[in-house]
């Protein structure tokens, strides 16, 4: 079984094994004792950045401590780094399409206020532009 | 390799006390079957990605719209329970993904052992999650009793009843609760899940079944146990450390 253990090598993630049952990616037990090391490290930097007042850039520091923590998770872990590139696309479009709701929802929130002074110049509404159907049944 | 392609493949254990896979007969070659099985994981990960998401997405508009709500509700939950949970969960990850290592390299006793771990971590987690929602519960933070209606004289939804008055002049306070339930209940929804596919992992692992030449079932239980360990990575300082 010694075959399995070429850990390190990216290059075995698209290749097969020696006996062809598939592709292997054995990450080393090393490696993964060190991920957990620095995911409980920046566990206790979460907390200890959150006693910390930055004001409004808190939020975004734990965040951003959250997204080094999960992207060692999804890339170690979840053996993702050494996935193949369809595997890659799937799972990682999933963030881009997050991103499409959280930007368009944020931005939508953060710009609403200076919509208002516009809208009350407006003209009252005529029913019948609203309703045409109705003043058509009504002739 | 080579085989006929009217016969199903069937890969080879790699020693005593193992089983022999035999590949689904609609797979030509058992690499076909890895890869097919695991795209299509990846695609219901993404997924779930997207439900967590729905979530998040409300979790940070509705924090932008009431600031002093979140940071009032957080200071009701103990960071220091919602810390330990993260450890475990961590730990959890860090054994799963030792699992995973241990079927690929046909180490039946330690494949077991470690799956065992992951799910003592799903025990604990849960455990101290009740101990929280008890918590809640006898402060009146719990959402789900009686009919709901909207209360003009104090701003609250009816059935949000704060017993120890702690939320109390901060508006829409069942807000952050109903969002803290609804996003930890569905992620503790996971973690049962989880907890009850690694069984049946083990159960597996115990007959054999999983080895250096065939180990896609423990590949992928382990990628939904992280991805119970990705979303309460986020949880844990959105929920209990609002700024």
């Amino acid at each position: 079984m010694s075959a399995h253990n070429h850990a390190h090598d990216a290059s075995s993630a698209h290749g097969h094994d020696a006996h062809g049952y598939g592709p292997h990616h054995v990450t080393s037990s090393k490696v993964f004792f060190n991920v957990l090391l620095t995911l409980l490290f920046l566990t206790i930097i979460t907390v200890a950045a959150s006693r910390v007042d930055f004001g409004a850039a808190n939020l975004l520091i734990a965040m951003l401590i959250a997204s080094v923590k999960a992207s060692l998770v999804i890339a170690i872990f979840m053996h993702v780094k050494w996935d193949t590139a369809i595997n890659k696309v799937f799972f990682l479009s999933s963030f881009l399409f997050l991103s499409l709701l959280m930007i368009f929802t944020l931005s939508d929130q953060a710009t609403r206020g200076r919509a208002n002074p516009i809208n009350k110049m407006k003209a009252p509404v005529d029913w019948q532009f609203v309703q045409p159907k109705a003043q058509h049944t009504n002739h | 390799m080579s085989h006929d392609h009217g016969h199903s493949v069937v890969v080879p254990a790699p020693g005593p006390g193992f089983l022999p896979h035999t590949v689904a007969h609609h797979f030509d070659t058992p690499t076909q079957e890895f890869q097919s099985a695991k795209l299509g994981f990846w695609l219901f990960l993404a997924t779930e990605i997207l439900l967590f998401g729905g979530m998040f997405a409300a979790y940070f508009f509705f924090h932008q719209a009431y600031p002093e709500t979140f940071h009032q509700g957080g200071k009701q939950l103990s960071w220091e329970l919602g810390a330990i949970n993260t450890t475990v969960l961590l730990l959890s990850s860090w054994t799963m993904a030792m699992g995973v290592r241990c079927a690929q390299t046909s180490q039946k006793n330690k494949l077991l052992v470690y799956c065992g771990l992951t799910v003592l971590g799903a025990v604990i987690f849960m455990v101290i999650k009740t101990i929280e929602y008890m918590a809640k519960y006898e402060h009146g933070f719990l959402p789900v009793f009686g009919g709901m209606g909207y209360d003009e004289a104090t701003g609250q939804l009816a059935w949000y009843k704060d017993y120890h008055g702690v939320m109390e002049g901060v508006p829409f306070g069942n807000l952050f609760f109903s969002i803290y339930f609804t996003m930890t209940a569905i992620h503790g929804l996971h973690v049962i899940i989880g907890a009850g596919l690694i069984l049946w992992i083990m159960k597996g692992a115990a007959k054999g079944r999983f080895h250096a030449h065939y180990y896609l079932p423990v590949d992928l239980v382990g990628l939904y146990w992280h991805l119970v360990d990705l979303i309460w990575i986020f949880l844990f300082p959105l929920l209990y450390l609002v700024p």
